[in-house]
């Protein structure tokens, strides 16, 4: 079985004013369908930019980066924007929810993208809140809700359609570490399900949940293990 | 593009429009105003047109009347202070085109004044007592239903006989046959010998309300001979007639070659050129302050729909990251300011609507808002929306996805 990610010295470099922020210096990476990783490295390390361009959010500078043996690279806004719709979920750190509208409808947003039905979307946005512990959640605002009910929508949001890998972005960096405990036990469980987890943290107790431990610094891959 | 994202995009722009109620409505201003203006002056001109062509009507298609002054004053170096010493027009002039013309064949005379007329105790109020000659049914289209109009030897010999129109009849005479019966008119007998056909209104302002007798009878009786008639003639060709009645009527004033006509042939043909040429003007410069308002309404939408991009920047983003594309972001943005523009347009054409139709009931003027000024009104607010609201909705979907989602 080929890998689902594959990167060959993938670079990254921002222009920051005057001055050019390289944050990936030439990264090499593969990971294979169904694994657990956990991308750990001190903040401005390049965690969070190597996870962009894994969900495709960002594409690389220069390098190149298949997934699904499909070359990023090559591929178009609209091509990239339906692999983050179908292929990726994402969890952020600050949540990213939207502020005026009920859970439920924040779930379903992404299957609007989907084209699914209106009347199948709620169907499946409160069986999803379900899962991740919200039954009795469905019609609140998020300023209504808990920092830990907040990540757990945005974890229901990211499988609403479905996706192959589920990416978070220190998804724990504003939960203290029993709510922090509990969301990392649904990354659990879904990978368990079959689901490829990739979590970028700073956070020690993270990395225990991970089957693959990747340490970034300064742009560049230290040690696998 | 399918059904389904395009209900969920109008509803997104319908709820972000519920959350800024003020702000979208002040944006919107200008196309109110824009769209109202529109409504308003299309309406006016089309209630215009139409009593104008209800009065133009009444007044007869070729018939030329031969007046001291034009109807119009202003256009095509008429001032008022170049013909105000203009000699008045009599019998002599009636004469000569009688006599002379080839171009028409019907002349008659008409002066009229508002008087009373009386039957007994009966009293029909402000008649128009109208003096003309036995041309004038021909002339003016005038049919008569009862009895018979004047005749030659009436006018000749100056006869108190007069013809009644319906309002008069009905007052004086409400149920018996009023042929042969003597009315007053200022103290003077008339014999009725006729019933007029009825006319209608215009303006609201009866035409039948009339009574018409020998002018002869009226110059004599009522007016004298130093007031200043009004000729009308009915010609088949309008503008070979004005030509032959200048010729006429220049020669037998006396006007000097060098000297411009010192009388004036009017016509409802020439009357509607004026009015046309007005109300062009008038849609001119509604086109202008519709133009305008709309622009600055427009420039108002791109404003505030740049402040909605700006300050829903992460909403873009989370968007883009769980994976709208950017089409789908434009579509989303841009049906957000074609539905505040179609708001504004619909609170518009309302207003429009409520101002015409006061107007109409204030001015007495004809109620005619036309389909097509509806249509105009939403046509022009959507394109608004679509013109100004593409650079904002170009803006949000251009958006980087990461940049947006960090942007606080």
């Amino acid at each position: 079985m080929s890998s689902l990610i594959q990167m060959i010295g993938v670079k990254k470099v921002y222009q920051l004013g005057e001055t050019e922020v390289h944050a990936l210096r030439g990264v090499d990476l593969e990971l294979k369908k169904g694994k657990f990783a956990c991308i750990l490295g001190p903040s401005g390390s390049g965690k969070s930019t190597l996870m962009h361009i894994i969900g495709c959010l960002d594409v690389p500078s220069s390098g190149t980066y298949y997934l699904e043996d499909k070359s990023v690279g090559e591929m178009n806004d609209d091509e990239l924007a339906d692999i983050r719709k179908d292929l990726v979920g994402f969890v952020f750190q600050d949540f990213y929810l939207l502020p005026d509208v009920p859970a439920w409808y924040n779930v379903s947003l992404p299957m609007i993208y989907n084209r699914v039905s209106p009347k199948e979307r709620k169907k499946r946005a409160i069986e999803l809140l379900g899962r991740v512990g919200l039954g009795d959640r469905i019609y609140h605002y998020s300023n209504q809700l808990s920092g830990g009910e907040r990540q757990r929508i945005a974890i229901a949001r990211a499988l609403a359609n479905k996706p192959e890998i589920l990416l978070a972005d220190e998804p724990t960096g504003n939960l203290d570490s029993k709510r922090g405990e509990e969301i990392m036990e649904i990354f659990q469980q879904l990978h368990e399900e079959g689901k490829t987890v990739i979590v970028v943290s700073h956070e020690h107790y993270v990395a225990e949940y991970g089957e693959i431990r990747i340490h970034i610094e300064d742009g560049l891959i230290g040690c696998e293990g | 593009m399918d059904r389904g994202f395009l209900t969920e995009s109008l509803r997104s722009a319908i709820e972000s429009i519920k959350t800024n109620k003020l702000r979208s409505l002040l944006t919107t201003l200008g196309i109110i105003i824009g769209v109202t203006t529109v409504i308003a002056v299309v309406s006016a001109i089309s209630g215009l047109k139409q009593q104008v062509a209800e009065s133009f009507s009444s007044l007869g298609a070729n018939v030329l009347y031969v007046q001291k002054f034009p109807w119009v004053v202003g256009g095509k170096n008429i001032e008022w202070w170049n013909i105000k010493k203009r000699r008045d027009i009599g019998l002599k002039e009636v004469q000569a085109l009688k006599e002379f013309g080839s171009s028409f064949e019907y002349v008659a005379p008409q002066i009229s004044r508002a008087f009373d007329v009386e039957m007994g105790e009966k009293k029909a109020r402000n008649v128009t007592i109208q003096g003309t000659s036995e041309d004038f049914p021909v002339i003016m289209n005038q049919g008569v239903n009862l009895g018979r109009f004047l005749n030659h030897d009436d006018i000749k010999y100056r006869r108190d006989h007069c013809v009644l129109g319906k309002d008069v009849a009905n007052t004086l005479f409400p149920d018996e046959n009023p042929i042969g019966k003597t009315v007053r008119i200022k103290g003077r007998l008339f014999t009725v010998v006729g019933l007029l056909e009825e006319k209608g209104d215009i303006m609201g302002q009866s035409l039948d309300n009339v009574a018409v007798i020998p002018y002869t009878t009226i110059m004599s009786k009522f007016t004298g001979r130093k007031e200043s008639i009004t000729i009308t003639l009915l010609a088949e060709d309008e503008e070979e007639a004005r030509q032959e009645i200048r010729w006429i009527l220049r020669r037998v004033r006396g006007v000097k070659p060098e000297e411009e006509d010192d009388f004036s042939i009017n016509s409802s043909g020439a009357l509607a050129k004026e009015f046309n040429q007005l109300t062009r003007t008038m849609f001119i410069i509604m086109v202008g302050i519709a133009a305008i308002s709309l622009v600055v309404g427009g420039i108002g939408i791109m404003n505030i729909m740049l402040v909605s991009v700006t300050e829903r920047t992460r909403e873009i983003g989370i968007r883009k990251a769980i994976g709208a594309k950017s089409k789908e972001i434009l579509i989303q943005f841009l049906l957000e300011s074609i539905m505040i523009c179609f708001l504004g347009g619909f609170i518009g054409i309302f207003l429009g609507f409520s101002l015409t139709k006061l107007l109409s009931i204030v001015g007495n003027i004809p109620f005619a808002m036309p389909f097509w000024s509806i249509l105009l009104g939403f046509g022009f607010s959507v394109a608004v929306g679509i013109f100004f609201g593409f650079y904002p909705a170009r803006k949000a979907s251009s958006l980087n996805p990461v940049e947006a989602l960090r942007y606080e």
